[in-house]
């Protein structure tokens, strides 16, 4: 892959692509920020607006605007996160500047018809109902609370919850829309069938047009974990959901890698690492049993999840936890190590062959600042990682003390030894 | 990982040596030929692309099971990823690991398929593998014992959705004889008591190179890589063919309805039409009628992750009008007749009945007059936009070309895109009269009641 181009525009919008010619279509991933992090105390704003922003323009109603994006068989998704609302789609070469321009109207002159405000809230109100019926969804919102105290960005639900979605009203909405959408802050990544030409007059001209205001505020550092346990009884349910949570690092913590490399090793390598060794490959207790390293701006969070029979949730959280005390007991093998090292050098060629992949790694080192070289120099930042330092950061970090539980599904009166 | 797959609308002529372009994507030159075992190898060079994706598809799938057995062909697949001949227990894990590499496995009512994507330097390594999983597959008795429990679980975790249960209790109702009555995951009861042996003769009879199809897509040279595939297939020794499937699901006389009451967090309608098999000449207008319906979202539904479209009639009808917060329509075309199924998700206050209705009234406009060309053109493009989006990659390419393969034919998405787009708008309101039959529909209504604490 070519070093991918950098472009500021005048309005301050980033533009980020690469050539991909050997995928015939374009995607596009893009970020501003106005995600959670920016409602402050109005929670819910971020996710009635990105719900939104698809309802219409002040040019195109919503039906005219799924016609016009499907009639030329474009597509685009708004989402809202924790740090940004965010953005993708797909077009062709041909379709690109048109669907740029209504990605730009969206974002820039959404109508937020009343009648759509209230579509969005009934509909909200089911997909909380529908968050609160899933055992996994259930265990990692009480996990992300206990890591992420005091309503941070990172540790509440994103949506609100049922009474504020009820009380946001369509005012509140325009003005975070007014304070936080518009060119400042806005990373747009593009990747697949371009040339110079396209990015210029079909991509960069028509996203040059954006107006308002916007641009990031610092995203404050969370507050102390205090590790705590979570029961949330589901009798209804076959299987219960495990999840086990700690703060992890930001993203640009001098930790990430060697914290990275030993996640990989503890839980996610191959058929789950060391966790999906034990609980899935040889005791036969879970299906999926891994872990997962998020980082973020401004902190992080490593998880662990699995999914057993009630029957065998006292033994699948003790298992977990002897995994994680043999990270003190029988650290990381050389082997090990290796293995891991050599994944993730060998994986850029294979986890960059899609136009999405790319898209998504290429607005990830624009929004975090890695350096449009990154992917050059990846393989010897991971190569650069010794031993011992994965070994060390494992036991600093993969800590049952430092941890909290959340389990929900069908518990009872199981006893949850953790 | 190793979870049932969805499901894909079939194939119709079988291929040789160069693709036809049909799609307005680049022309991607395919060869195919068949080994003397025969093993049926496609090959799909893309030049300076670093990546290789690796697919076996094999022609068994849960309709091939019976009674009693039912989920024995997912139960297979996870076995085979647990050693045998060369590669003792891990090993699959390690190689493709340590190469950075991508992996999994399917199970469909039709087909199992498995893949590997790597880097295109590493071929051996996956013909490899590919080759002691097709014959040499261990099937210790002691691992059997432990996927179980595993394959249990799986069943558990999806038991955990509401939709689930939907699923399940629509293709129990539709179809009384074909084993399309069975999800691919197969039942708990099934599962809890099958044994080793029943497998292994289910492995040892299914999986051999005269029943199946490899795959490459991505960074190769195809006479390199036919020399290579010889060396490591050519030995493989063929199976006598399976018999075909005699079991054909009598024609539905009279609507099928089931009423479920069960703890969840909001109702649920489902309701399925049957459909020719995927080979049949109103398939493409079927596609567009589903498009009209309820929208696109490709051949192989993992392209389009969360996308949904909009620019629809049931998302119109239902979800802008409050009554539902998600609806979806999906043309589970397959080998044998199947089903066209349309799902809604009940908005808070919005009754079963009255969403039916609107489902009805919808269903009868699209009976009564063609759809306008401005939307049958709105149709053709979403179609026609997700040819190309479906070739996002080797592994996808793979999967495409895979799924086709297990229904009959490697180029059945471009061979039906071709037809698509000669389909005019009486073909879609003659497809909905012959096919949207209230006698031929089965209808399953979740009732939510209220969550325990």
């Amino acid at each position: 892959m070519n070093l991918p181009d950098r472009t500021v525009l005048e309005n301050g919008a980033i533009l980020v692509s690469v050539a991909l010619p050997s995928n015939p279509f374009i995607a596009f991933r893009g970020t501003v920020p106005a995600g959670v992090a920016a409602e402050g105390s109005e929670f819910g704003l971020a996710e009635f607006t990105s719900r939104l922003l698809l309802s219409g323009t002040r040019r195109m109603g919503a039906a005219k605007l799924a016609d016009r994006l499907e009639g030329i068989g474009a597509t685009l998704e708004f989402r809202n996160g924790d740090e940004v609302l965010s953005f993708q789609g797909r077009c062709t070469r041909e379709t690109a500047a048109e669907t740029v321009r209504i990605l730009v109207d969206c974002l820039s002159e959404p109508a937020f018809p009343s009648k759509e405000v209230e579509r969005i809230r009934a509909e909200l109100q089911n997909d909380l109902r529908i968050e609160a019926d899933d055992t996994h969804h259930r265990a990692v919102r009480e996990v992300s609370r206990l890591v992420f105290p005091k309503d941070h960005p990172y540790g509440r639900e994103p949506k609100g919850d049922p009474s504020r979605v009820q009380r946001v009203r369509r005012g509140d909405i325009v003005s975070f829309h007014e304070a936080h959408v518009g060119p400042e802050g806005l990373i747009l990544a593009v990747t697949g069938d371009v040339d110079r030409a396209l990015i210029d007059e079909g991509i960069a001209t028509p996203l040059s047009r954006l107006r308002g205001d916007g641009g990031a505020e610092a995203i404050p550092p969370p507050r102390p974990h205090r590790p705590g346990s979570v029961r949330i009884p589901m009798p209804h349910k076959s299987q219960v959901d495990i999840v086990i949570g700690a703060p992890g690092v930001p993203r640009r913590h001098e930790d990430y890698y060697a914290l990275n490399l030993a996640n990989l090793l503890f839980g996610r390598i191959g058929l789950y690492g060391r966790l999906g060794r034990n609980l899935r490959d040889e005791q036969g207790l879970a299906y999926y049993a891994f872990s997962n390293l998020d980082a973020r701006t401004a902190g992080g969070m490593w998880t662990i999840s699995a999914g057993v029979n009630p029957s065998n949730l006292g033994k699948a959280i003790e298992s977990i936890r002897a995994e994680m005390d043999r990270l003190r007991t029988e650290p990381f093998s050389l082997e090990e190590v290796r293995d891991g090292k050599e994944n993730q050098t060998g994986s850029l060629v294979v986890s960059l062959e899609r136009n999405a992949e790319v898209a998504g790694e290429l607005h990830r080192m624009e929004y975090y600042g890695l350096g449009m070289d990154f992917l050059e120099r990846y393989a010897d930042i991971v190569r650069e990682l010794t031993e011992e330092r994965v070994r060390n950061l494992a036991r600093k970090y993969l800590l049952p003390s430092a941890s909290s539980i959340a389990v929900a599904g069908p518990i009872g009166r199981l006893r949850v030894p953790w | 990982m190793r979870k049932p797959l969805g499901e894909f609308p079939s194939p119709f002529a079988s291929g040789n040596l160069i693709s036809r372009a049909r799609v307005p994507a680049p022309q991607m030159p395919t060869h195919v030929e068949t080994l003397g075992n025969g093993l049926k190898v496609i090959l799909r060079p893309i030049p300076d692309t670093k990546a290789l994706s690796t697919w076996v598809v094999y022609r068994i799938g849960s309709r091939n099971e019976v009674p009693g057995m039912t989920g024995s062909t997912h139960w297979v697949e996870h076995m085979l990823f647990k050693g045998g001949g060369k590669l003792a227990k891990g090993d699959i894990d390690k190689l493709i690991s340590r190469l950075g590499g991508k992996m999994n496995a399917f199970t469909d009512t039709d087909y199992t398929m498995y893949f590997e994507t790597i880097p295109a330097t590493a071929l051996d390594t996956a013909l490899m593998i590919e080759s002691e999983r097709m014959r040499n597959a261990a099937f210790d008795p002691k691992e059997v014992e432990a996927e179980r429990t595993v394959v249990i679980s799986e069943r558990e975790g999806a038991e955990n959705q509401p939709d689930f249960a939907v699923e399940e209790e629509l293709w129990g109702l539709a179809f009384h004889v074909h084993p399309y009555h069975w999800t691919a995951i197969g039942y708990k009861q099934d599962l809890a008591t099958l044994a080793r042996d029943p497998l292994y003769r289910h492995y040892l009879r299914f999986y051999a190179p005269n029943n199946a199809s490899l795959i490459l897509v991505g960074g190769f040279d195809v006479a390199v890589a036919m020399q290579h595939i010889r060396e490591a297939f050519g030995r493989l020794q063929p199976e006598a063919p399976p018999d075909p499937l005699r079991l054909a699901e009598p024609e539905q006389r009279g609507e099928r309805r089931s009423d479920l009451e069960r703890p969840g967090p909001a109702d649920l309608l489902s309701v399925g039409w049957h459909i020719p098999g995927a080979a049949h000449e109103d398939t493409p207008a079927l596609v567009l009628l589903s498009t009209v319906l309820g929208g696109w979202r490709g051949f192989v539904p993992f392209a389009a992750g969360d996308w949904r479209p909009r620019s629809n009639r049931l998302y119109r009808a239902l979800v802008e009008a409050k009554l539902a917060t998600d609806v979806g329509v999906r043309l589970e075309s397959k080998l044998d007749p199947s089903l066209l199924i349309a799902n809604a998700t009940l908005a808070p206050g919005a009754s079963l009945d009255r969403v039916e209705a609107v489902l009805d009234r919808e269903i009868e406009k699209l009976k009564r007059a063609p759809p306008p060309k401005s939307e049958l053109a709105r149709a053709h493009q979403q179609v026609r936009a997700w040819a190309r989006y479906e070739q996002d990659g080797v592994t996808f390419q793979g999967m495409l070309l895979s799924a086709g393969e297990g229904l009959g034919a490697w180029d059945f998405a471009e061979a039906l895109l071709a037809k698509v787009e000669k389909v005019r708008p009486e073909q879609v309101r003659a497809a909905a009269r012959r096919y949207l039959v209230e006698a031929h529909r089965t209808v399953v209504r979740f009732h939510a009641q209220e969550v325990p604490r």
